[in-house]
């Protein structure tokens, strides 16, 4: 290849120089489309190794457990004889830590009306490091001093949700009082999940977690030297699964036996979640960040289109000249190189700045002890390497356009205009009213197709972008709709009452509830968690026993309520099974020893419309197979006739053996609350994407106006005034802004669908969501799509008003 | 990247061997289909220049003149028929050899000057220096500039300059490639008369230096100082030889 001459180099960059001032709002415009699209790459792909290394440092700082020995619900042991089990199995030396709990269902009381199902963990309160440790946050942290005395540490999301003082004072079921001395968090509760409790979709704002040292919870729940849980760390490299198995061996060996299940640190919900989340959350991100990309790109194709169209006569010149093609692409494809690095270097900014409520919302969300928000160098070089190859990318393949035509078509005048009538004598057909030049607007659309395509296509990307977007927050808020529809339809003043284990359906505990002034009805029940597999697939399920004379029983959109299970819509297309199919249940069996766990084909009676796929439901005959006839862990009480809710949620809390009381509100409430991680970073997605579609909508109109600019400068010499003039272009902008809206909307709302037929699902597989457009998001994306193209045309009134008219005549130069 | 080590050529180029600045159309058609109908641009002309000269292709609207310029330079090809353009078959052409003949056989002057707006009356005429591979453009530059009168105004950008300042610099930018032909596409059509004059007096001195010039134009007047004249009329050449009366001096010309 031959050396370039530094003249050449120079007078290009000088030149390419030169385009970039005369269009700098332009080429801002489409710098900062490109910096949205790949700032919002950046900002939500960074969020994953945010959340690995948050997730790895707060996990290692607390001494997170590897094996859990815990005993069934209302079991205990004497203290010492689980921590005595490791002693003698062949790994002990892999042991590096063990500590003997006590954790105990259990309601809170406090101030300002508190009162919340939650758990009370006794544990070592000993300094130096413990296995499950708390991490103080405020106040002070349990000391030995502290051991048996009625002091505790409030979680401490619970304590910040529900604003509660370092130093306070709660209740506990049975009547105990404890002195809070400070806020904390331990592994086991960074985040709160439906296995806590029993009860799905609690939010940490309405479950509570006390920590005190083991001694003081003996004392409070009137366990005295009893313990019912173990949790053992491991040095690195050890076989957890050699441990487990000779703890196993050891339990079975125990006299008497101890029915304990061992469950491993990826068993603990809320690490299984907040590593798994990762995943699943960045497809959906990558979805939403590739899509803002998409139509950053798309847009930036559009608007470098038309500024290479504009340089199309003067590549023709150049052709005519003799100008080799590389030489006439250089300019170009500089002013692209030019724009890109502007792009990307807008892009961090904007990265840096979505970053910023992007943590927010996780701080607030994944309440960690250790939160590191480091700049992800990998993906902001992966967005940067996108931002330049995008504008690049755009201005080639308008160039290698503008180079493939004719000299003599580019170099002529006018050689935008359309040459025929495009699809205008269409019009002669169609009559309409007013004078010829009134029909200009129309005409004008249709003279120059392509043109209109463009402006119409560059609005669509826009449209579809933000209707896909804000869609996903319809999408969602929906599921949640139809989800509480199902819960509330009937009896929605009912409480679902929690016991802290299986009691005698016609036993002192249901007969207290019932006694009680404030409870107007009781329907003891059981819900039990359960697994269901067929062919191959696995839903994980809370199965609710309904007896005949329950206040609520769920809608059935296929089959019956009785003779077999009744599943939920989705959690039977995930099992592949119909109304009379069967499934492989596996669940807890009532034994003379205690529980365990059995495997029942059950067959498929009803569906019902929940999208909660967990939910399923039983009639006391087919529930058999449980064991628990005449036994309840559940109640759900009616409130007398003119008693509140929150009344009979206090007067139970005085009921021994009563874990929790909750109105059926509070799970839709949760559920709520368990999906605004997503709809937290939606919305700050669905911002930008505004932000972005108000650019393209505006900046393609703009466009769109200038290339007008002749046309303009010869209606005005003809002596219309200068509203006539603009309001034709309203008019002929706003035409092209409905058909781009159109196609936005119907691309959005497809897009949306494919989405949620193929990336939700694996994302959030608990969850039938079926795609949903609100009215009010296509209200914002007309409004968007019309009227703000409609007005763009009006900040031209200035520009138009003081048009040079004979220069704008003028053949150019 | 293309040769720019070229040194300073004489007018005419060496290189172009016997064919000089030749050329030679054969029975050439151009055709436009326009709605349901074809309109014969050019219909069978055949056309042959072989020396230096000043040529002037006359015709009204609609005649097929510029049609027959752009043929001529390659920037547009018959329908039919053959363009030999000093010795290189032009309709046997690949797009990149129309390209080298452009950038070394032909230079153009057109009617609405086609000045590139972001660059200034120095680099436009750069531009034609260093697109044809001459050495030093930015001096060559500013040799042309002069000798078309405007040394003054280098770094003066198309807008501010008028209407046959703007011409006067595509003329330079035209005699900055060093090419031998010239094609001049109503040249002074958007001027007025003493401006026209001037640049006529420009385009006979290249004559004069030994280059083809082809002017196409509607002016008949402008036909009297030429050399040779074709009239072209609905496609055909209707005449083809001196002007009528002999060729007149420039300062006798009055429109």
């Amino acid at each position: 290849m031959a050396r370039v001459p530094m003249t050449r180099i120079r007078l290009l960059a000088r030149w390419s120089w030169r385009d970039l001032r005369r269009r700098w709002l332009l080429v801002s415009a489409i710098a900062l489309v490109i910096a949205l699209g790949t700032g919002t790459y950046a900002g939500l792909l960074g969020t994953s190794a945010w959340r690995t290394q948050s997730n790895d440092a707060s996990f290692a700082l607390l001494h997170t457990h590897d094996l859990r020995v815990t005993l069934p619900p209302g079991n205990t042991t004497a203290e010492g004889r689980l921590a005595a089990l490791t002693a003698g199995i062949a790994h002990a030396r892999d042991i590096t830590g063990t500590n003997e709990r006590l954790v105990v269902p259990t309601q809170i009381a406090g101030p300002n009306g508190l009162l919340v199902p939650g758990e009370i963990v006794g544990t070592d309160t000993r300094p130096g490091p413990r296995v499950d440790g708390v991490a103080i946050t405020a106040g002070r942290a349990l000391t030995t001093a502290d051991d048996g005395r009625p002091s505790a540490v409030v979680e401490a999301a619970f304590a910040r949700k529900n604003r509660l003082a370092e130093t306070t004072e709660l209740t506990i079921s049975g009547g105990a009082r404890l002195n809070i001395v400070g806020h904390g968090q331990s592994p086991e509760y960074f985040i709160v999940t439906g296995a806590q409790g029993g009860t799905p979709f609690l939010s940490q704002k309405s479950y509570g977690v006390l920590f005190a040292s083991l001694h003081t919870v003996q004392k409070a729940v009137a366990a005295p030297g009893r313990v019912n849980d173990l949790v053992l760390t491991l040095r690195p490299g050890a076989d957890r699964a050699a441990v487990a198995r000779e703890l196993r061996r050891s339990l079975d060996a125990a006299r008497p036996p101890l029915a304990a299940t061992i469950t491993t640190r990826g068993d603990i919900d809320a690490y299984r979640i907040l590593y798994q989340d990762i995943k699943g959350d960045e497809r959906l991100w990558r979805v939403v960040a590739l899509l803002v990309l998409g139509g950053a790109a798309l847009a930036a194709l559009n608007l470098t289109t038309r500024i290479v169209e504009a340089q199309r006569r003067e590549i023709g010149i150049g052709m005519a000249l003799g100008a080799p093609t590389r030489l006439l692409a250089i300019r170009p494809l500089l002013f692209g190189a030019q724009v890109a690095l502007l792009g990307v270097a807008l892009g961090l900014v904007v990265g840096w700045a979505i970053g910023i409520p992007l943590r927010g919302v996780f701080v607030d969300m994944l309440p960690l002890p250790i939160w590191r928000t480091p700049l992800q160098a990998g993906v902001f070089a992966q967005a940067a390497g996108l931002g330049f190859a995008l504008p690049f990318a755009a201005v080639a393949w308008p160039v290698w356009r503008a180079l493939r035509v004719p000299p003599v078509e580019a170099i002529r005048v006018g050689h935008l205009a359309a040459r025929g009538g495009g699809l205008a004598p269409l019009l002669r057909r169609i009559p309409l009213p007013g004078r010829g030049y009134r029909q200009i607007p129309l005409r004008n659309v249709l003279r120059t197709p392509r043109r209109s395509a463009l402006t119409a296509l560059g609005i669509a990307a826009a449209i579809t972008t933000l209707v896909t977007t804000v869609g996903f927050l319809d999408t969602f808020g929906a599921t949640l709709d139809r989800a509480e529809n199902e819960l509330l339809h009937t009896a929605p003043d009912r409480l679902n009452v929690t016991l802290d284990g299986f009691q005698p359906t016609g036993g002192d505990v249901v007969r207290a509830v019932a006694a009680m002034p404030q409870v107007g009805g009781v329907t003891p029940g059981l819900q039990l968690p359960s697994t269901a597999r067929s062919g191959g697939h696995t839903v994980e399920l809370i199965v609710e026993v309904i007896p005949a004379a329950a206040s609520w029983r769920p809608t059935l959109t296929a089959g019956t309520g009785t003779g077999g299970l009744v599943l939920a819509d989705k959690a039977a297309h995930d099992l592949g099974v119909g109304v009379g199919g069967t499934v492989n249940v596996e669940h807890p069996q009532a034994t003379a020893s205690g529980l365990r766990t059995v495997r029942t084909p059950m067959r498929v009676a009803g569906l019902h419309p929940n999208p909660m796929r967990m939910y399923a439901y039983l009639d006391p005959v087919s529930a058999t197979a449980f064991g628990l006839a005449g036994h309840a862990n559940q109640l759900t009480v009616t409130p007398a006739h003119g008693v509140d809710a929150d009344a009979v949620r206090r007067a139970l809390l005085a009921v021994p053996h009563v874990a929790s009381a909750q109105t059926a509100q509070a799970t839709t409430e949760g559920m709520r609350t368990s999906l605004e991680e997503f709809v937290g970073i939606l919305r700050i997605a669905a911002l930008v994407t505004l932000l972005l579609a108000l650019l393209i909508a505006f900046n393609t109109t703009s466009i769109a106006v200038d290339e007008r600019s002749r046309e303009h400068a010869t209606m005005l010499a003809y002596g219309l005034p200068v509203r006539t003039v603009l309001g034709m272009t309203t008019i002929e902008t706003a035409l092209i802004g409905a058909l781009g809206t159109v196609i936005g909307v119907l691309g959005g709302y497809a897009m949306l669908r494919w989405l949620t037929a193929t990336t939700i699902p694996d994302v959030l597989p608990e969850i039938g969501i079926t795609a949903e457009l609100s009215t009010t998001t296509i209200i914002q994306a007309v409004t968007l799509g019309i009227l703000t193209v409609a007005i763009a045309p009006l900040l031209t009134t200035r520009r138009l008003r003081r048009m040079d008219i004979p220069s704008a005549l003028r053949v150019m130069e | 990247m293309v040769d720019t080590t070229r040194e300073f050529r004489p007018p005419v180029d060496a290189r172009l061997g016997a064919e000089g600045t030749r050329i030679d159309l054969d029975d050439v058609c151009r055709y436009f289909p326009v709605g349901g109908t074809v309109v014969k641009a050019l219909d069978e002309v055949n056309l042959h220049v072989d020396e230096a000269a000043f040529v002037v292709v006359l015709g009204a609207s609609g005649s097929g003149k510029t049609t027959l310029l752009n043929i001529i330079g390659s920037l547009d090809a018959p329908t039919s028929g053959t363009v030999r353009l000093a010795g290189v078959e032009l309709t046997a052409a690949s797009r990149a050899e129309r390209t080298r003949i452009r950038r070394r056989t032909v230079s153009f002057i057109f009617q609405s000057f086609n000045l590139f707006p972001g660059l200034t009356a120095g680099e436009n005429v750069q531009f034609g220096a260093d697109v044809a591979g001459r050495a030093h453009p930015v001096r060559v530059a500013g040799e042309m500039l002069e000798r078309v009168g405007l040394g003054g105004r280098v770094d003066h950008f198309a807008h501010q300059l008028s209407g046959g300042e703007q011409q006067r610099v595509a003329i330079a930018r035209a005699l900055a490639t060093g090419n031998p032909i010239l094609l001049a596409d109503e040249p002074t059509g958007e001027l007025d008369f003493r401006t026209g004059v001037q640049i006529l007096e420009l385009l006979r001195e290249q004559a004069a230096a030994g280059k083809t010039v082809i002017v196409v134009t509607h002016n008949r007047e402008i036909s009297r100082v030429a050399d040779r004249v074709i009239e072209l009329s609905s496609g055909h050449i209707v005449a083809d030889g001196p002007p009528v009366g002999g060729r007149a001096p420039i300062a006798d010309l009055r429109w």
